[in-house]
């Protein structure tokens, strides 16, 4: 398949300046999205791959928080530097976003009817009554029961697994580029979860939309993606598909991750695994690899600066100094 | 919904019931009323006072009477005036004091809100410090110095507004103004103040990020999605905000000499002229009552999770 | 694994070896008060406010009750006695008067008038709380009342009687309020049923009405100011109680505590009593001027303080009669009460802002 790209982040820097000091919540982020990949970006929570994503599409509060550094590139043009009007030509347009609790993210003093047919006359012209129709029609592809008569509705008239299928829906309606899905199915049942997850891939593999997964689920993440990046206290530490990721793993945390699953082919007595520690804090985080505290492989370079990339063919790199100098990036 | 304003309109009972007993049994109670030996009443109040309150007859009797005149919308006799009863000072005088409130009320609602959206959208700018700095000083100044001041300032000095006088009993218009912008300030300001925290509050919600994430406009996010949601606690205030007027609106009346209900309670309180003063009373809770039921019904009405169960 | 090790001044260290500062809500909230300035210099007159009341009986002024008639309202003054200012304004109309027979000179009589009158500024005491004073010499830095009290000494004792009002008001009310709201929150059921009747009736009554029957029924004194205040401002207190006891008694920072085995006493007083502090103390500074408001809206009416004490509502209610020629009266005592609800009202602010929670540190 041709590989087209379509958005490149590039060192990207979000910072929030709190009271107890300046929090790098992204640090020199980077990758690349395809036309029509889906990616994963795992993490534990708080390592800020939700600051990442609200930072694409510049929604970010702006104090606190500030972007310092590097930019993002929609078709190779600068997000970062557009202008207003330009931005919100892309926003709910050409990228869209799910955010991860569907009860507050709809407004609920509005009909879904409203909500959703604002974006369509919005962003593509349409009349009232077209938009409407669209709408109905976007209801019944992610699979709501009598639309006509449910688009009329109030947002909590609707259970949490609906509701979620109204923002897709929202989301979708304007046939993105790019569906940015941020912890979608975090705060639904486990049943819901399968249903949801399974009518985000079957549109956007229909819609030819890439897909942009943050999770924190393993699991979810290899049922979906194409590849995926590891992030950890704000940056990337590995990227590779998810064959590789799964199989040829390099970076120690992502060797921990996988680790910590548990798993039905292997029946022994032993504890499950997890990994030692927990996530640092990231307010004022000195010059080191972040994840040496809980590292067994941690060495005394770990310590005092932050690795560089490792190339290791196929598009698998990581950011650890197992890897030492032979086989460095540029 | 329906189920709803039901409910509200029967809650009101119980206050009305109490407030009505309350008032019975103060003018029975209370020292200098007819019913105690301290005041020398002229014989002709006493007569009328025997003849309307029945009494020779037993307690409850009496008091289902005095239920049922209520009921009937008859307030009884006044104490001082011999030949005058409650219904007629009110009849005469609440045209008045409703006219002064309720102008007073749309103009601080108006203003205030406003002024408060103003505000939140230029959070931590000059023009945001100056408002709610004014707004706190419009809380903080009592009504009855502000008065005298606004009198003092463009009534004596500049000479452009008469010091008394009333439109309704034929004078000028701008006899309206002072008694008004005195009335509406305290409420002006706290509607300010509740509606700029409220649209902050809204603004930093997640469903505002998903309109922005939609790519709409600052403009229609503020007056389509934002100030629905953020306007309800100003409407769940202006209950409490009518009630406080009704009191307020007893000393602009005294400082501004406006011939409404609020300075025939004054009199009344210090003359003791108790069925005068419970007379009020009742009138002025009945409103109170009903404009908070108002209120909640209009609330039912803008919050879809109550009105859609 | 990184154990917790600890530095040099005590804090525990984290895994980058950073030292862990604790932090605890009070002093979270302490912090972001230091950076509101404007609460900050509502806490400054505050507290110069309260100083200056509880100070009063050693502070180098003037009585606030004796009276000297002859003084009867001097206007403010930072350089002439009182002597000198009935000097000037005896003169002053005498010269009127002579200018309307068509003379522009004093003649003998009146001249003998005017040095009478300077003999008796330059001798005359009087006797106040058996100290002879010689009377002429005072100076009024804020000018005199209707009966040649000091407008200055009447300001601050007035102070002294409005704060105490607003304090104790408030604390009574705050006490009758987290009582019932506390009790109905733990203890449900028909217990709160009827608190919350209650508390609903009364919301509906326009209390301030309901207060000005209750003082002229029952007489003018300050006691029954306090009672019937605190009577009907307990309310919002006691709802605001009882929702935080309701979501904090199902919370489960409170069941883990149990399910730990903690007694009833401490789950209430580790627990749950400090959640609701904070709460309180926001009630409380934005109460009190309230109360303050409340009681100087009665003794407008004539139904608060009586005299010879006097609050700032008395004050102001003698300065509206007198304002159109002896402006003095009115604006000192509103200048006064203004900055000091004023200064209360930003600390209120200031402390609910501090808090509140959901503004820390959101990403």
């Amino acid at each position: 398949m041709e590989k087209q790209e379509i958005l490149r982040i590039e060192n990207l820097k979000t910072y929030f300046n709190t009271d107890d000091g300046m929090v790098k919540a992204v640090d020199g982020v980077s990758f690349i999205l395809n036309r029509g990949e889906t990616l994963g970006i795992v993490g534990e929570s708080g390592c800020g791959k939700s600051v990442m994503n609200l930072s694409v599409m510049r929604l970010i509060p702006s104090p606190p928080g500030k972007i310092m550094d590097g930019d993002v590139f929609f078709h190779g043009k600068s997000v970062l530097s557009m202008s207003e009007d330009a931005l919100r030509e892309l926003r709910g347009n050409k990228i869209s976003m799910i955010f991860q609790d569907p009860m507050t993210s709809l407004n609920p003093f509005l009909r879904i009817s409203t909500q959703l047919v604002e974006t369509l006359c919005l962003h593509q012209g349409l009349s009232r009554s077209e938009a409407r129709e669209k709408a109905v029609q976007m209801l019944r592809l992610v699979g709501i029961p009598t639309p006509e008569k449910r688009i009329a509705a109030y947002p909590h008239q609707f259970s949490g697994g609906m509701r979620q299928r109204v923002m897709i829906a929202m989301a979708l309606s304007c046939n993105p580029e790019i569906l940015i899905a941020d912890e979608p199915t975090t705060a639904l049942d486990v049943t819901i979860q399968a249903q949801i997850l399974e009518i985000i891939k079957d549109l956007t593999v229909k819609l030819k939309t890439a897909v942009i997964l943050i999770t924190h689920d393993l699991g979810v993440v290899s049922g979906m993606c194409n590849k995926i990046c590891v992030m950890y206290a704000g940056r990337i530490v590995e990227r590779a598909s998810t064959d590789d990721v799964f199989r040829n793993s390099k970076h120690p945390y992502t060797r921990g991750l996988i680790r910590s699953v548990p798993r039905l082919d292997k029946t022994t007595r032993e504890r499950l695994y997890s990994i030692p520690g927990t996530p640092p804090s990231l307010i004022n985080i000195p010059e080191c690899c972040p994840f040496h505290p809980r590292c067994e492989h941690a060495m005394d370079v770990c310590r005092v600066k932050y690795p560089d990339e490792t190339d290791f063919g196929n598009e698998h790199k990581a950011c650890c100094w197992l890897y030492g100098d032979s086989n460095r990036t540029g | 919904m329906t189920k709803y304003i039901i409910r509200r309109f029967l809650g009101l009972i119980p206050t009305l019931f109490v407030i009505i007993t309350l008032s019975f049994f103060i003018i029975r109670i209370a020292p200098g009323g007819p019913f105690s030996e301290e005041r020398a009443l002229t014989k002709q109040v006493l007569q009328n006072i025997e003849k309307r309150y029945h009494l020779d007859e037993p307690l409850h009797m009496q008091y289902g009477r005095y239920l049922l005149d209520i009921l009937r919308g008859d307030l009884g006799p006044s104490f001082r005036y011999k030949d005058y009863d409650v219904n007629y000072y009110i009849r005469i005088s609440l045209p008045n004091s409703m006219v002064l409130g309720l102008l007073s009320l749309l103009l601080s609602v108006f203003f205030g809100i406003s002024t408060g959206l103003i505000s939140a959208t230029r959070q931590n700018s000059t023009l945001d410090y100056l408002s709610m700095s004014v707004a706190v000083i419009g809380i903080s100044v009592p009504l009855f110095v502000v008065g005298p001041v606004l009198m003092y300032i463009f009534a004596m000095k500049l000479n452009l507004l008469p010091t008394s006088g009333w439109i309704m009993s034929g004078d000028s218009w701008k006899t309206l103004l002072m008694p008004m912008a005195t009335l509406a300030l305290p409420y002006f300001a706290y509607i300010a103040r509740l509606s700029r925290a409220s649209i902050l509050e809204v603004l930093r919600s997640d469903y505002v990020r998903t309109a922005r994430a939609k790519g709409l406009s600052e403009s229609v996010i503020m007056f389509k999605h934002v100030l629905k949601g953020a306007l309800l606690p100003v409407v769940s205030y202006l209950g409490p905000a009518f009630a406080n007027i009704v009191t307020g609106s007893i000393v602009v009346e005294t400082i501004f000499r406006v011939p409404g209900l609020g300075r025939h309670f004054i009199q009344s309180a210090l003359n003791r002229d108790y069925t005068l003063i419970m007379g009020t009373v009742i009138v002025y809770s009945v409103i109170v009552l009903i404009m908070n039921f108002i209120v909640d019904v209009l609330y039912g009405f803008m919050d879809p999770r109550i009105s859609y169960r | 694994m990184a154990q917790a090790t600890v530095s040099a001044n005590q804090h525990p260290l984290n895994q980058f070896d950073q030292p862990i500062k604790g932090v605890s809500l009070w002093m979270d909230a302490w912090r972001r008060l230091k950076k509101n300035r404007m609460a900050i210099y509502g806490l400054t007159l505050v507290t110069f406010y309260s100083l200056l009341s509880l100070l009063a009986p050693i502070l180098p002024i003037y009585s606030y009750k004796h009276q000297v008639l002859d003084h009867q309202y001097l206007p403010p003054s930072l350089t002439k006695t009182a002597g000198e200012l009935l000097y000037e304004r005896q003169e002053k109309t005498l010269m009127e008067a002579a200018r309307d027979q068509g003379r522009s000179e004093l003649n003998e009589k009146e001249k003998e008038e005017l040095s009478a009158l300077k003999q008796r500024i330059n001798q005359e005491t009087m006797v106040f709380d058996g100290k002879a004073v010689q009377v002429h010499q005072k100076r009024y830095i804020l000018g005199t009342d209707s009966l040649g009290r000091d407008l200055l000494a009447r300001i601050i004792y007035g102070g002294q009687v409005s704060i105490s009002i607003g304090l104790v008001g408030t604390l009574t009310a705050v006490l009758i309020g987290l009582i019932i709201g506390a009790l109905a929150g733990y203890l449900g059921r028909t217990f709160d049923y009827i608190a919350m009747r209650i508390v609903d009736i009364m919301y509906g009554l326009p209390y301030m009405l309901l207060v000005i029957i209750f003082m002229a029924i029952f007489g003018r004194n300050v006691i029954n100011l306090f009672l019937c205040l605190a009577l009907v401002s307990w309310l919002t207190l006691s709802r605001v109680v009882r929702g935080q006891i309701i979501s904090l008694k199902n919370s489960e920072f409170v069941q883990a505590a149990r399910v730990v085995g903690a007694s009833t006493g401490r789950i209430v007083f580790r627990h749950l009593v400090p959640n609701i502090l904070g709460v309180v103390a926001v009630f409380t500074t934005l109460q009190i001027p309230s109360f303050i408001l409340m009681e100087s809206f009665l003794s407008y009416l004539g139904l608060g303080v009586q005299a010879p004490l006097a609050s700032w509502g008395s004050l102001v209610k003698d300065g509206v009669d007198g304002m159109k020629s002896y402006p003095w009266m009115l604006f000192f005592p509103g200048l006064a009460m203004t900055i000091f609800l004023f200064s209360m009202n930003f600390l209120g602010d200031g402390l609910r802002d501090a808090l509140d929670p959901q503004s820390k540190n959101k990403l």
